[in-house]
This record gives structure tokens, sequence and C-alpha cells, in this order.
């Protein structure tokens, strides 16, 4: 195991080497740059400014500065913000992680108890209900259904505000401000968890019907265990091994922000700024976000491989 | 046009949900739908369908309509700004957004009036010398900045000196003045600027090499504090002064309180503004992307903008609590023309392009009045403004045929006309809007008639657009200019090399004619002259005028819009009744 | 569907166990009984006969510009009324769903066919083979897809294709950004499937890779294929309509479901026009929900572990 470790180890960093560098290149190739975006330049100034920023350099000299500068933990400067990297994921990137934590949650926790309950109820109305509305969740484009519960909850029935994350010029602490953002967080959630939870919950009824055909189920139950026990303690845990793979992959949905939940919802969070800085251009603020990303999915893919191991012994790595 | 002020759009307006800023105004105007592109339009409003039916403020019809939260906000005026980034220093702010925010925490030593005419700021009272080189300014008595701190002529001189500095990266174009003895400071070859002189703490002058009309309000800007600013300042080292755009020392009505990013910036008055302390304590810019509509509905905001279409104003009557406010931006929308393309270069190319544009269908009627037909490269609100022996180019499908005829392309297989074994292909670029596919839709069915292909392509996001037009690989691309102050503004791209191709002795020596002197009505007479010209040789083909209308909170008091500074100049006067 | 159906009983009849013929006759009855499968498979087949068909029949062409016609509500004469260029909504649609359900079709055949050869072979072979296409794949998924989606977007048209090879576009797009997980998911379960004990057996009795791959272990696969590309083709169907919401997806004026449905973007047009956006958004919700289904009853059906 530990040698393994470290050899996967050292493939992480390979790997993220290869990914900065073709990331990094991707984004040089795309055509314009920061300077293009604005007009009111003389084709002088813009040539004087690509100077300044060392624009003109060759591509690899470019990614040789960055990837010194990354290895010294300064990520650089945004071109547009004017502001540390660093700084902006900062006050972004923690925004996007509760909107995703608090929707991931919910997810998983509804899924798994509908999940279970379709199964053990298999081609029962029930089951049928529940499969017809899950594929209806999933069939949902995002930015529609945002769009739609705005106006239905919002601007209609004014039960929740229509976007942002504090009301405007408010001054709450505390708990106050708690509730504030909760009040904020509601919609976002509910569209997120909704977005999510169909997928999820079809796994867990496939896991779960895999499952309960197992003998070892069906010895259980011979032997007159009661069904609830059956179902939650044997069945369920079996059930949900293998989802446990899944956690790894949703370490960068963590982090990285939704780009339409937030331009919908006008969320301040990473996603939004992303998008912004995608259209002006903003390398250091991309190439940071990017790597970012990056690096949790590959944290992420180590955590599910390890958890897949742990798991099913039967695979070996 | 480049030498705009940064303020492109005041307000949000909804642009597509999700292309944010871009300079050249493509779409950084408020609209109600996604995105107003290069529209606008405005037919010289005899045509029925070209009135969008508003030409003064609508009053609220029921106040008591108003949304509970906006009737109990008795301090605080909020207004919907796209995408503030938090970096508040004028100059070296690099997105419009922080530019609307500068312009409220940040004042200027000369304004200009709802007419573009210059008027006084920090700044009592000025001189151009006799040979238009020599500017002077006299700036009011006691000047202070958001910190207590006295604003003087040093500051002025302090101001204009770092913005030569060789590590400046901000787009003021002030070093392209020529200020005597800029380009020896730049090069490090002098300690200081000749041209600048301090004369008395209150007065200050600067001297260019060469005559330009423009300078009075481009020298006439922001000024920033030489104690707080330049402190740590050396040659070539700039850096630091990025440090401090997050704690802005200011002159304007509002002093910053907080920002936040990605949601509000927070603004609390100054009490050391020279025209006494502003009417309401608070002001906050709320970040908002996309539709504005529900911040309005349900009283979030007090202030948005939408395209003026006879559905939005139905709506916004319909919402009984907010006043409405007409309001055209001093812009205007054109198609560039690749005039490297062989084609392209032919006169009666271009003028058939246009006769054979139903402008009137996209522009107003499609677009339901919220729009103008446009002819010159001026705004309909500017001095210069004229339609005197303009050629209005009315739709007419005939006119071009002939035209094309003329020019040697005749129909050849498949209905394209052909010239020489080349087919007659336009190649048409816009950036993603409403607008832009109601373009697409009705152009290629004109160009159809004509015999054109027209091969049209969409861009997501306006850098990749501008690189492609840099690139040379289009015919025809949509843009509008970001708000123009002087009419000299709107033909800079005729000379700066920016429209590529257009080298016309003629027109050249009627721009610096026009920038030669200051005297208006002289210079309104060689703008009629030039406007005629550009109608004729159309470099570009003009398009449209944009129509918005602002609505606002019926509480708010004094409110008016500047056609060419937006809501600043008078914000300090607002108050909730 | 019925292309997959074609594929898989060729894949079949290929194999030389004489038991498969009968099972494929016995699905399809299991398969009939699924009423929610086959109201999908009715969903599915109606939406194409509408959308190939249906235009055929309209009175109007789908680009036609009627100015004096604009925004009109339902009625006799446009049955789903016109759009903001007096554009009949109804020939629109349907045209527009010729496009989406062929990008989402094509660009669900192609990631499945390259995540599944390179998926199998990777967890197959292992070695150096799994190592080298798995990297590639890590690397891909590395990078977050939407900002891949842009960057590709903003390079495709640098390469010049002409405006109207766009759908292809968008359908290499969207396979580029799926097969990695695809490929991923695949060799997953390869690899849990070779430890099985009827795969030691083959092992024991020395049968060939080819044969070992094709009628031992592909088979097994069927199920998560399955379900796999149904999710797919929904998804690809969505993944249409937001890169439209982005601008990258196929250029107007030609109509998508994807850009009918961007209308909804526009507060007025939400609010005051619905029949803008609830036909597409209907139709895309409709199709994928069907396909969904049916995809579902497939997958009861030929799961080869609920035959124990």
């Amino acid at each position: 195991m530990s040698t393994y470790l470290a050899k996967r180890l050292v493939y992480m960093v390979i790997i993220l080497f290869a990914a900065s560098l073709l990331i990094f290149c991707l984004y040089a190739l795309t055509p314009g740059d920061f300077i293009s975006g604005n007009i009111k330049l003389t084709p002088e100034r813009k040539a004087e400014l690509r100077e300044i920023y060392g624009l003109n350099k060759p591509v690899l000299e470019r990614y040789a500065v960055w990837m010194k500068n990354a290895f010294h933990g300064d990520l650089g400067f945004s071109l547009s913000q004017q502001k540390p990297v660093l700084t902006l994921f900062n006050q972004y990137i923690w925004n996007s992680f509760l909107l995703a934590v608090v929707s991931t949650f919910f997810t998983w926790l509804i899924a798994v108890i509908i999940g279970v309950i379709a199964a053990y109820k298999q081609y029962s109305w029930f089951d049928t209900l529940v499969m017809v509305a899950i594929f209806a969740a999933m069939s949902l484009p995002s930015f529609f259904i945002g769009l739609f519960l705005i106006k239905i909850l919002a601007v209609d029935w004014k039960w929740l505000p229509p976007g942002g994350m504090l009301t405007t010029g408010s001054n709450a602490t505390g708990l106050a401000y708690v509730k504030e953002v909760v009040h904020h967080m509601t919609l976002p959630v509910i569209v997120m968890t909704l977005l999510g939870v169909g997928s999820l919950t079809r796994y867990f009824r496939s896991n779960m019907i895999d499952v309960i055909k197992q003998d070892y189920i069906r010895t259980a139950r011979a032997k007159g265990m009661k069904e609830r026990k059956v179902l939650f303690t044997h069945a369920l845990r079996n059930a949900l091994l293998p989802a446990i793979t899944l956690v790894g992959f949703e370490l960068p949905a963590l982090f990285g922000g939704s780009l339409i939940i937030e331009q919908i919802f006008n969320w301040p969070g990473i996603g939004q700024l992303y998008m912004q800085s995608f259209s002006l251009r903003d390398y250091p603020l991309l190439m940071g976000f990017t790597m970012l990303i990056a690096v949790l999915t590959v944290i992420g893919t180590l955590i599910s491989d390890i958890l897949y191991r742990v798991a099913d012994p039967r695979v070996r790595l | 046009m480049k030498k705009t002020v940064a303020l492109f759009s005041t307000i949000v307006l909804a642009s597509s949900l999700l292309l944010s800023a871009c300079s050249k105004g493509n779409d950084s105007n408020s609209s109600s739908g996604p995105a107003a592109s290069a529209s606008g339009s405005a037919s010289a409003g005899t045509d029925p369908a070209g009135q969008s039916g508003l030409t003064e403020t609508i009053q609220a019809s029921n106040l008591s309509k108003l949304p509970a939260t906006a009737k109990n906000r008795n301090d605080t005026i909020i207004v919907g700004l796209t995408d503030p980034s938090g970096a508040f220093i004028p100059y070296f702010t690099q997105s419009g957004y922080d530019g609307n925010v500068n312009s409220l925490l940040f004042t200027t030593l000369v304004t200009v009036d709802d007419k573009g005419v210059p008027a006084p700021g920090l700044a009592e009272s000025w001189e151009v010398s006799s040979d238009n080189l020599t500017y002077t300014y006299h700036l009011h008595k006691d000047l202070k900045f958001s910190d207590g701190s006295p604003l003087t002529a040093d500051d002025v001189a302090f101001t204009w000196t770092i913005l030569h500095d060789k590590a400046y990266d901000g787009d003021s174009q002030i070093s392209t003045l020529n200020i005597k003895g800029g380009k020896a400071y730049k090069e490090g070859k002098a300690a200081s600027i000749e041209g600048i002189k301090v004369i008395d703490p209150q007065t200050i002058s600067a001297t260019l090499e060469k005559p330009n009309a423009t300078a009075l309000v481009m020298l006439g800007a922001e000024v920033l504090s030489k104690a707080y600013y330049g402190k740590d300042y050396k040659f070539g080292q700039l850096d630091y002064i990025k440090k401090l755009g997050t704690a802005p020392v200011g002159n304007g009505p509002y002093k910053l309180e907080k920002f936040i990013p990605g949601q509000e910036v927070r603004f609390v008055a100054n009490e050391n503004f020279f025209k006494g302390a502003p009417k309401t304590p608070h002001f906050i810019y709320k970040t908002s992307q996309g539709d504005t509509w529900q911040f309005l509905e349900t009283g979030e905001m007090d202030f948005a903008s939408f395209s003026a279409t006879q559905e939005n104003i139905d709506k916004l009557k319909g919402l009984g609590f907010v006043n409405i406010l007409p309001y055209t931006p001093s812009t205007y929308g054109y198609l560039q023309v690749n005039l490297e393309h062989e084609a392209l270069k032919d006169k009666r190319v271009r003028q058939a392009l246009t006769y054979g544009l139903d402008r009137q269908s996209i522009y107003v009627d499609a677009n339901q009045g919220a729009g103008a037909v446009a002819n010159i490269p001026s705004s309909p609100i500017s001095w210069s403004y004229t339609e005197e022996g303009i050629n209005p180019y009315k739709f007419d499908t005939e006119k071009a045929k002939q035209l094309l005829d003329e020019a040697g392309w005749k129909e050849g297989s498949g209905g394209i006309r052909e010239k020489d074994g080349k087919k007659l292909s336009i190649h048409y670029l816009g950036s993603k809007s409403k607008n832009t596919d109601i373009f697409i839709a009705i152009a290629k069915e004109n160009y159809k008639e004509l015999g054109v292909e027209f091969q049209p392509e969409v861009f997501a996001d306006f850098n990749a657009l501008v690189s492609k037009v840099e690139g040379g690989d289009y015919d025809l691309v949509s843009f509008s200019t970001p708000l123009l102050t002087d009419p000299s503004d709107g033909l800079l791209q005729f000379v700066d090399g920016e429209i590529k191709g257009y080298d016309n002795p003629k027109f050249k020596e009627l721009y610096d004619k026009g920038l030669a002197t200051s005297d208006i009505e002289e210079r309104k007479k060689i703008y009629q002259e030039i406007y005629q010209l550009l109608n004729d040789e159309l470099p570009v083909i003009f398009t449209s005028y944009k129509k918005t209308v602002y609505a606002y909170n019926g509480r708010i008091q004094d409110l008016s819009v500047s056609p060419f500074n937006g809501i600043a100049p008078s914000l300090p006067n607002w108050s909730l009744k | 569907m019925s292309s997959m159906n074609a594929e898989l009983s060729v894949n079949k009849q290929a194999s030389p166990v004489p038991v498969k013929s009968s099972l494929w006759k016995l699905s399809v009855r299991r398969l009939l009984k699924n009423k929610l499968a086959i109201s999908g498979l009715i969903v599915v087949v109606f939406m194409f006969a509408l959308c190939f068909i249906g235009p055929l029949f309209s009175p109007y062409t789908d680009n036609k510009i009627h100015m004096a016609m604009m925004n009109k509500a339902p009625s006799l004469k446009h049955w789903l009324g016109t759009d903001a260029l007096g554009r009949d909504v109804l020939t629109r649609l349907m045209q527009a769903g010729r496009i989406s359900l062929t990008v989402g079709l094509a660009s669900m055949l192609l990631s499945l066919f390259i995540g599944l050869l390179l998926g199998a072979i990777a967890g197959y072979y292992r070695g150096i083979v799994d190592q080298v296409i798995m990297r590639v794949a890590d690397l891909l998924l590395t990078i977050p897809g939407l900002p891949l989606l842009f960057i590709f977007g903003a390079l495709l048209s640098e390469w010049k294709v002409p405006t109207d090879y766009r759908m292809y576009m968008v359908m290499l797009m969207l396979s580029m950004i799926n097969w990695p997980g695809l490929a991923r998911m695949v060799r997953g379960q390869m690899l849990s499937l070779r430890e099985r004990e009827f795969m030691q057996a083959a092992v024991v009795l020395g049968l060939r890779d080819r044969r070992k791959l094709f009628n031992h272990l592909l088979p097994n696969l069927v199920p998560l294929l399955i379900v796999i590309a149904t999710l797919n083709i929904g998804g690809a169907i969505l993944s249409e309509s937001v890169l439209s919401f982005f601008g990258l997806g196929v250029m107007p004026p030609t109509a998508t479901w994807g850009n009918m449905i961007d209308a909804a973007n526009n507060m007025i047009d939400f609010q005051e026009r619905p029949w803008l956006w609830v036909p597409p958004g209907l139709s895309i919700f409709a199709t994928v929900i069907a396909i969904n289904l049916f995809g579902d009853g497939l997958r009861d059906v030929l799961d080869p572990k609920q035959k124990r």
C-alpha cells in the first residue's frame, strides 16, 4: 500500500505538471488576450502594455515564469482585478463552498432515502413515481429551472430573495447574519439539489437492487431477521460502500463553484469570477483557478481509488 | 473614440446573463433583454415604428405599490452595477465598472454639461493660450481630499506626471497628448515633465507640443492625492499604488465605506466634498449580472436601466412606483468594414451593402422602437449632430443591385454575384445577443436578395471577436462606441489606424482642423463637413443609436442622468422623499 | 435507439453461444411489458417523427421573416405563435429538433465509441496501454469541463470551420469532454469483472483474448453501457442547450432547441410570451425523460444479473 501510495503521489505530480502545461498552452492559444478587449487603446499603447505584462514573450517562457512563481506559492496578480490571485480565491471560494456543501448534503440525504425505498419497493407505484420524478429532475436545463423558480418564488410570490447572498445594505451580524444568508441560499440550494439528486438516487436505487438480490440478504431473511434490520443494516451498508468512491469525485465540485447557478442567482462565488476572467482573458486568475481544480481533481481521484480498494479488496491497484 | 472617460454603462444593464464586461460597449449597455449589442437606432424620428413613444419623464402613478423594502429605506439609495472588482483608483482601474465607482469617489477638474460643453468642476475656471498649446487651470480655494488633507496644484501635477511613467499600465491617454517633456520623462531622461508648471497652489498649467482640442477635458480629469498615492513613488515603480486600491482617498461626493466582493460597494457621504456633502448619506452599488427586473420589482434596487422598447415601458408603467426617464446615450453603432478586402475597397460595394440592408427593420422595428438608424459618427444628442447633406441610405434593394452591377459584380451560379471568378461573400462577426440574432436573420435575407453570400459567426466573448478582427479574418463586424464626449472621440478610429485601410488626406486635414480650435461654432461647421464626407465614403457602415429608459424609485427627487457622465454629476442632489 | 439495438444484436449473433438468440427474444417480450419504457419509446419515436417529417407539412419555412407578424400569440394560423421576427415557432421547433436530436445521438455514439474502446482496452490489457490511455483521460479529467468547452469553442473558430459545419463541431466538443469519464467507468467495470469467477475460469480454460473480451467481458458491460448511453443522449441534448446559452452552439439563424429556449433569458419574453420558451423547453424535457425511461427499461431487461 505504501509503495502504491508513493507511486501514485509521484504520478500525481507528473500529471499536474502535464496538466498545467496543457492548460497554459490552451489559454495562450485561445484567441484574444487581456489587452485586445480594451478597444479604447491605440495600437501603439497596446504594444506597450503587452510589453509591460510580458504578453509578447513566447508561451513557454511565460509558462516557465508562471511555474517558478507558483512553486514559491505566488499565483500572480490578477490583471483585471488588480489583486493577488490568492486573495481573490479567499474572497470568493468560501461562498461557493457554502452552496456546494449544503446542496451536496441534501442531495446525498435525499438520494439515499429515496433510492433505498424505491429499490425495496421495486416496480411499485412509488418506485415508478420516483423514477419519473428523477428523470424529470435530470431533464431540466439548469438555467431554465433557475430562472423559473426566481420568477415564481421570488418575484411573483415574494417568498425568497431573487439573488445575492445578503440583503443589500444589511449590517446584520451573528445569528441575524446567518439567518439572512440561509434565506438567500435557499433558492440556489434547491436548484442545485434538484439537478444533482436524480442521477445519485438512480445510482443508489440500482446498487440497492443488486444488493437485495444477493445471497446473504436472502440468508438474513431466511434466518427470520426483521425486514427493517435487513434493509438498513445489511443491505444499505453494502449498497453505500461502492458509493463512497464517489466522495472523491465530489471534491473539485465543492470548491469549483457553479458557473450557471452563481450567475443566475447573483451569488458571489468563484464560478462567476471565473466566467468574467475568461471573457477578459485574465491569465493569472484563469491559470490559478484551473490549476486549483486540477489539483483537487487529482487528489479526489486518489481518494476515490483508495476508497475503491477499501470497498472492494478484490481489486488490485 | 478611445478617449472617453471610462464610464461605459453607467448602470448595469442586463446584458446577456453571462457575458460580462466588454469595453467597446458591444454589450455593455443595458436593456432588459439579453444584451443590447450594437443596436440602437433612430430614424430621423418620422417613421411611425420609429418612435419609442417616450420623450419625457413619466412620474410614478401609484407610489403605494412600492415594495416594503424600498419603503423602509430612508437614508440609502441602491443602484445596480455589473461587476466592480474592488480596485478603486482612477487611471489604474482595469474595468469600466470600477470606473463607475471611481466617478463617485473622485471628481474631476473639468466636467461636461448635457451638451458635451466643458463646465467647471474642481477647477473654477481655465484659460487656453491663443496658440492653443497651453492650458491653465484655476482650482477652487480650500479644496480637500476625503481624509481632510488639502488638494492643491501639486496633486494635479503629480497625477499628470505618474501617467507618463513607463510602468503605467492603465488606459489613460494623457501621455498621447504630447505634453512638452512627457516623452523625455517616460524614457527616464528627465526628472520631471517640462511642460507641467505649478504656478501657485491654486493654479497649474500644461503646455503641449501640438494643439489638441480634447486636451482641456482630458487633462481636467480626476486628481490623485500626492501625499497618499505619491509617498512611495519612484520612477518606473507603480506596483505599490495598486495595493492602495482597496482604501481610496478621494475628493468626490462619496467615500468608500466597505467593499464586499461580488456583492456590494457601500458609500458614505464625503463631508469634505467641495460642493458640500450629498443629500443622501448612504449609497450602494449592488453587484448584479444580467436582468435587473427582479431587483427593481422587489424593491432591492432603486434605479435600473432598460432598453426603450414599448413593452419595457408599458411594463414599467404597470409597476406604478417607478419614474421613467428616457435617455439616449452618446454612442453610435456601426459595422466595421474590412477595407483590406478587395471587394470592400470599392465605395460602391459599401454603399450597396448599406442600401441593401434593412436597418429600419433591424434596429427600430424588431427592437420595438428602442433605437434609431444612424448615418453619421455622432450621437443625436451631441452639439455636432446634423442631418444636413446626409444621405439616409433608405432601404432600397434595387439601388443596391444597381451599384453592385456598376462595380462589376454580376450574378453568377447559384444566384451569387461574381467578379473575376470570385464570389461576393460577406463574413460577419457579432457577439452573442438577441440583437445579433435579429441582425443575422434579417441581413441574411436582405443580402441573399442582392446576390451576396452572408456567412455569420457569433462569439460568446468579446476578446475572441476582437482578436479575430485584429487578425483581419472578417468582412463586417458589429460594434458600438463607448460614451463619446467630444465629437472628435467618435472620429478617432478613422485616424489612429484602428480602421485599417482608410487613408483619406482630406479627412485627416479636416480632423486636425477640428481639433485646432476651441470655438464651438467653428468646430460645428468642420464636423458637418466631416460627417458628409464619411457618410458618402462609408469607411464603416453606420447602423444605429440606442434608446434606453431609466426606471427609478418614485421617492427619489432631483435625479438626472448626464449623457456623457452618467449619474455621477447629479447623484449628490438625489434625495428620498 | 433502434441503431443501438441493431448493434447489440449483431454482437450477439456474432457470438457462437447458441442460447443468446432466444434470450434476445425473451428480452423483447419483457421490454414490452414495461409500460414506462414503452411509453418512453413512443415519445422518442414521436419526437423523431415530428422533427424529421413534420416540417414537410408546414406551410412556413423556418427562417422566413415576417416583420408584420412579430410576437404573435398562438392561433390557428400559427399553432405555436411567432417569434420576434415573425417566424413560425412550430416550424422552427421541428427544424430545431432535427439538429438537437442529431447532435444528441451523434455525440453520444462518438463518445461511447471512444470511451468503450479505450476503457475496455485499458481495463483488459492493463500495463503500459492502460497507463497511457488512463493518463490521457486523467489529464483531460483534471481540467474542468465548461472552461475546456470555452477554450475549444474559441479555438475551433480560429480554424475557420464554415458556420454550416458548426453542428459537427458541437458534437465533437461534447464527445471530447465525455469520453474520459466513460473510459474510466468502463475500465473500472473491466477490472472488477476480471476478478470474477467466470473470468478466472476462462483464463484457466485458456481462451483467446478476443474471445474473452467479446464473449465474456463486453456482454457484461452492456447494462452499464445502456444506462450510460441513454443518460448521455439526454445529457448531450441538455449540453447543447447550455452551449447555446453561452453562445458556443450552433450559429443562428439555424434553430436548435437550445438557442430557442434561450428566450427564457429575457424577463419580458419569459413573462409575457411563454410560447417562445415553453415548446422548446417541453421538447427537451419530454425527449430527455423519454430517452431515459426507455434506457432504464432496457437496462432492467438486459441486465444479466437479474436473471439469476
